[in-house]
């Protein structure tokens, strides 16, 4: 029986490692230029995970019948700051929204009183009439943690789910967008 | 009949509406960028007593172009850019394209590195990418304004335009980019102040470039290669096939939507 089962898996790894090659989804002569074109550029474009690879499948339009095992499991791998608190330090959230090389939330938002925006996002200008309400804190929180789980294939990064941001920066993110004490509330948006 | 008087009171209350209308607009009003890469461009050429930094670029270029370097002591005015040995003008408007003498579809800046491995006899790793840049900006002053025509037909320029398609929309990277999610979705839009376009609405269509807020010239590679960093993507080598690939894609699409280059070396953000 343990034979059995030991073949079962070895059969299954077998096929894994056998499935490698094609699992790039380009063909094997584009997947070769590719690859020759500096390793690091070749890895970060060849590695693809399975939801990044369903969204280019799609063009960034996932059909009905997988967007809801989409948008479930994107929302099960949400995780939450260990004391559990949505809502941290507006002040060091204001500096994740502001710089480029971290949150870079003002390059498609509009609302910062600090930097001149984009507007490719929609705008968060006085983001926090919305109120502090637990459903309004889940949801800001979650948005930030992973797009995914409400908008599929959107361009905002996933920042938490991809590790880009800790669970206990997010918060602080949605301290800097809800907190009535914040800039983000108390401040004009600058315009240019 | 309308008096003098209503007349004059008619005219008062024009103007005032008018003004009110030009108030309210202004405190509205939203950046243009291009208005205002057009500012920028007004006030270098005030302050440098007319020369634009491209310019300059270019000029450098034309020096490194006819002027005997390497070991074999040549110029690059033999280089055959597609139309022929030393001819330039309207050159860079069919380019990326296959070349039968390097087997390879080759873009204006790795065609500018065969030039100076094949004519001049460098080797490839002497070749720096500063001259390369300026012999770019030389070369493609020659097709200032003019339509493009990238149409890929030889095989080898299918392939290619087929890659860039591919990696203009795979999603990848720890920031699940590809080029379509920002270009193709928010085409029109502004990141930041820059402006947002897609490849039909003639993207690529400027460079090489004068960036005023990097205060560096850059090339359509340079520029590409600027994107993925922004992205949190390593970009690909320079002259590697993606970086010739992405080229053909834009530069193709921006042909079939009819659009010229701008002045070239172009003045952007």
């Amino acid at each position: 029986m343990r034979r059995i089962h030991l073949l079962a898996t070895l059969a299954l790894l077998l096929g894994v490692a056998g499935g490698q090659p094609g699992r790039t989804g380009l063909s094997e002569d584009l997947a070769k230029l590719v690859r020759g074109s500096g390793s690091s550029y070749g890895e970060a474009i060849l590695k693809q995970t399975p939801d990044q690879a369903l969204c280019t499948a799609h063009k960034n339009r996932l059909p009905a019948d997988v967007v809801g095992q989409f948008i479930q499991e994107q929302r099960s791998a949400i995780k939450y700051p260990k004391d559990g608190r949505l809502m941290g330090d507006w002040k060091q959230g204001e500096a994740v929204f502001n710089t480029l090389a971290r949150g870079n939330c003002f390059s498609c938002h509009f609302g910062s009183p600090l930097n001149v925006s984009g507007n490719v996002g929609p705008s968060l200008e006085k983001y926090g009439q919305r109120g502090t309400s637990e459903a309004v804190q889940r949801y800001t929180y979650e948005v930030i943690y992973n797009p995914w789980a409400y908008f599929p294939c959107t361009v905002m990064y996933r920042f938490g789910h991809n590790g880009l941001l800790t669970p206990e920066e997010v918060a602080h993110v949605v301290a800097y967008l809800l907190d009535p004490a914040s800039d983000f509330n108390t401040k004009p948006a600058l315009r240019r | 009949m309308l008096t003098k008087r209503k007349l004059h009171a008619l005219f008062w209350v024009a103007l005032l509406i008018l003004g009110l209308g030009v108030a309210l607009t202004q405190g509205d009003e939203e950046i243009d960028p291009y208005k205002e890469a057009e500012r920028q461009r007004e006030l270098f050429r005030q302050t440098s007593g007319g020369i634009l930094p491209g310019e300059l670029y270019a000029a450098e270029g034309e020096e490194l172009f006819t002027r005997k370097r390497g070991p074999k002591n040549a110029s690059l005015e033999a280089c055959d850019f597609g139309l022929g040995p030393g001819k330039l003008e309207g050159a860079y408007t069919r380019m990326p394209r296959y070349f039968a003498d390097t087997r390879k579809v080759e873009d204006l800046e790795s065609r500018v590195v065969s030039c100076m491995v094949r004519l001049q006899g460098f080797k490839p790793e002497e070749v720096g990418r500063d001259e390369v840049k300026a012999l770019v900006a030389y070369v493609a002053s020659k097709s200032s304004e003019m339509p493009l025509q990238v149409v890929p037909k030889h095989p080898n320029e299918i392939t290619l335009y087929n890659l860039g398609k591919e990696l203009w929309y795979r999603r990848a990277g720890s920031r699940d980019m590809n080029c379509s999610i920002c270009h193709d979705t928010y085409a029109g839009g502004r990141v930041r102040l820059s402006p947002v376009r897609s490849p039909r609405q003639g993207l690529s269509n400027e460079w090489p470039a004068y960036r005023f807020e990097a205060d560096k010239l850059y090339t359509l590679e340079d520029r590409i290669a600027f994107c993925y960093e922004s992205v949190g993507v390593h970009p690909p080598d320079f002259y590697s096939e993606p970086m010739i690939a992405l080229s053909v894609y834009m530069l193709t699409e921006a042909t079939k939507g009819k659009h010229k280059f701008t002045e070239l070396p172009g003045f952007t953000r």
